[in-house]
């Protein structure tokens, strides 16, 4: 007979017994998630206004601003740098940043360990792997509209993880240990096979892209390119929502959440393919950027607590600003030559991936 | 009585070696029974087998005559929950947020947790003392207050049957009465309860029946008064009757009960 608690009558037992003294506990006063992600999304079109006025030629936010209103004409060239040159390259940027950001929320989640991300899992070398495999032999081939380096990254991805997680998992418990050498080797090995593709390139054209890719440059997409990559990170984010809940309730162990009524094994497939796939989509248009899977979850956690549901929409908009940002900086500060985001984000992300393993090591019981 | 959870023949080995043997039992509604028996002998793998999550080697589970295996995992979850010994939470989720895990079974994929929800997370968090520390994060709470943050999750659920794995662990004895009264209120509500217990001296006067499970013995069974004898004990628990205070205490009672 199941009780209705709701309707059940009669005190509790212990209530008029001892309290333990609650005082000199931490609560969590977290920020109001709704007000976060409007203040996320303003901050995203700033972002994006002042990422495309700034470059060698200069062109006004307001003057942008004005365009967009039909209210300021603007010259040819000014139309061909916006529209032809920085537009699709912010789009790419901000379509990058929520990919590798959701997918590190979802590994992170799976994998019920912070520091879990695309890059450091080797999620990222399997894509990279992947595509070099569709660049080098299969270029003319698609499916359904899909270039096989597309569909050849995202198995690339898919499989580098199913080989992580089976190796970091014993006894129903990841091995922080075994995820990092595992993820490191599988990586290490990934990017070297890429670059032994090097020998199979008669023109050099597709080496230029391969180390555009390993590099991590956010290159100048074209609109089909960059509507299909939207396309599927909107997917791979909608599709991802239902699993957040299910996040929530794995972070209790899997045992726990089966007891609980989750499928567990067909919950980690779903969080494998969607993590999998944004990641292989992000690294179609930046190639290997390191370490934004790891910081931007990591900071949305610290405003808003471990809940997934509150999760998903912040670390997709701090992701896109955040990539944003870095790719402004990796295209202007040293101008007129660029550094690549990706060396760019290895070192901001690098000190930031040691702070946190020392975290690990004094709060975190993995 | 009418049958709500039936445990026959259950066999089951990790890796080769045999640790449940024709395990055999019945929990009718509304009882309270203790599973006692030495370290590592099966206590925890035959309550994961009654919650489902563990399938046995050979035997059968029942949930009010129906296969376990027949039954959904939500409906299984809304029917048993299972309060383990441990739970490591890898990130800062607040007592609240745990406890609404209960809710699981219940909600669906796309849904949030509505009212009748709520009612039941504040009602598990009042029946197990805890809506002081319900913003007080998990990872930060000693080891009494987690165990009674595990038994209000399971309360969450709210289940027919309780299936508890040593909820005295890491509490002082004032917490040990508090929960025994918990468990009392809850069997009143008509929740059957089953729990793994190492002290034997709550098994005695607390619960309607005892389960024992002896190495390489066929699960026993029958009221606290046959289960808890001296000579039973002292063969189960390997355990010299002169060497610790239950069994001379329970020698020295039943000397006295004779003449």
């Amino acid at each position: 007979m199941a009780i209705e608690i709701a309707t059940v009558s009669g005190a509790p037992p212990v209530g008029n017994l001892r309290q333990e003294p609650d005082a000199g506990g931490r609560h969590r006063r977290k920020l109001d998630p709704l007000a976060l992600v409007v203040l996320l999304m303003v901050a995203l079109g700033a972002v994006a206004l002042g990422s495309l006025a700034t470059g060698a030629v200069s062109i006004s936010p307001r003057t942008i601003l004005a365009a967009m209103l039909g209210r300021h004409p603007l010259t040819g060239t000014e139309r061909v740098i916006l529209f032809h040159v920085r537009l699709p390259r912010v789009l790419a940027s901000g379509l990058v940043g929520s990919g590798l950001a959701l997918a590190g929320l979802l590994f992170q989640g799976l994998f019920r360990n912070p520091i879990a991300d695309p890059y450091v899992i080797g999620s990222s070398g399997g894509a990279v792997f992947g595509a070099c495999i569709g660049i080098f032999f299969f270029s003319q081939w698609s499916i359904f509209g899909f270039s096989a380096t597309a569909l050849l990254a995202f198995a690339g991805s898919a499989a580098t993880m199913a080989l992580v997680y089976a190796l970091a998992r014993s006894a129903g418990k990841t091995n922080v240990v075994t995820l990092l050498l595992a993820g490191f080797a599988i990586s290490t090995m990934f990017t070297n096979t890429s670059y032994f593709f090097e020998l199979f390139d008669k023109t050099g054209a597709s080496n230029r892209i391969l180390i555009s890719w390993l590099h991590g440059i956010i290159g100048i997409p074209a609109w089909t390119n960059l509507g299909v990559s939207a396309f599927l990170i909107a997917f791979a984010t909608v599709a991802s929502l239902p699993l957040m809940r299910t996040l929530n309730t794995l972070a209790l162990g899997d045992e726990y959440a089966q007891q609980l009524g989750i499928r567990v094994e067909s919950a980690r497939v779903w969080i494998i393919l969607m993590g999998s796939l944004l990641t292989a989509v992000a690294v179609s248009l930046g190639g290997m950027i390191s370490f934004a899977g790891l910081i931007v979850p990591h900071v949305a956690r610290l405003l808003l607590g471990p809940d997934h549901v509150r999760l998903l929409p912040v670390t997709a908009l701090a992701g896109a600003i955040f990539i944003m940002l870095a790719d402004t900086l990796a295209r202007t500060v040293f101008a007129p030559s660029e550094v690549p985001v990706g060396i760019l984000m290895a070192f901001i992300g690098g000190p930031f991936f040691l702070y946190l393993l020392r975290k690990m090591k004094r709060s975190y019981t993995v | 009585m009418t049958c709500l959870l039936r445990v026959n023949g259950v066999h089951f080995g990790y890796q080769g070696n045999s640790v449940l043997r024709q395990a055999t039992f019945d929990l009718e509604e509304g009882s309270c029974s203790a599973l006692i028996g030495t370290n590592g002998v099966g206590k925890t793998t035959l309550l994961r087998i009654a919650a489902g999550v563990l399938r046995p080697a050979s035997g059968s589970v029942s949930l009010r005559g129906r296969p376990m295996e027949t039954i959904h995992l939500k409906e299984i979850a809304r029917t048993i929950a299972l309060v383990p010994q441990q739970l490591e939470l890898p990130f800062e989720f607040t007592v609240q947020q745990v406890v609404e895990q209960g809710r699981t079974p219940y909600i669906g994929m796309l849904r949030g947790p509505g009212r009748s929800d709520r009612m039941a997370v504040d009602r598990a968090l009042d029946l197990a003392d805890i809506s002081s520390l319900r913003h007080r994060i998990f990872n930060e709470l000693s080891g009494g207050e987690r165990q009674r943050v595990k038994i209000a999750l399971g309360l969450a659920q709210q289940p027919s049957l309780l299936l508890l794995d040593e909820p005295t662990q890491n509490l002082d004895i004032g917490r040990q009465v508090e929960l025994i009264d918990l468990l009392h209120f809850l069997q009143a509500e008509g929740i059957t309860i089953l729990a793994s217990m190492h002290d034997l001296h709550l098994v005695d006067k607390n619960f309607s029946s005892v389960l024992l499970l002896s190495p390489g013995q066929p699960l026993a069974s029958g009221s606290p008064e046959q289960m808890l004898k001296p000579s039973i004990l002292e063969r189960a628990f390997q355990c010299p009757p002169d060497r610790h205070p239950l069994l001379i205490g329970r020698a020295e009672l039943y000397r006295r009960e004779a003449l």
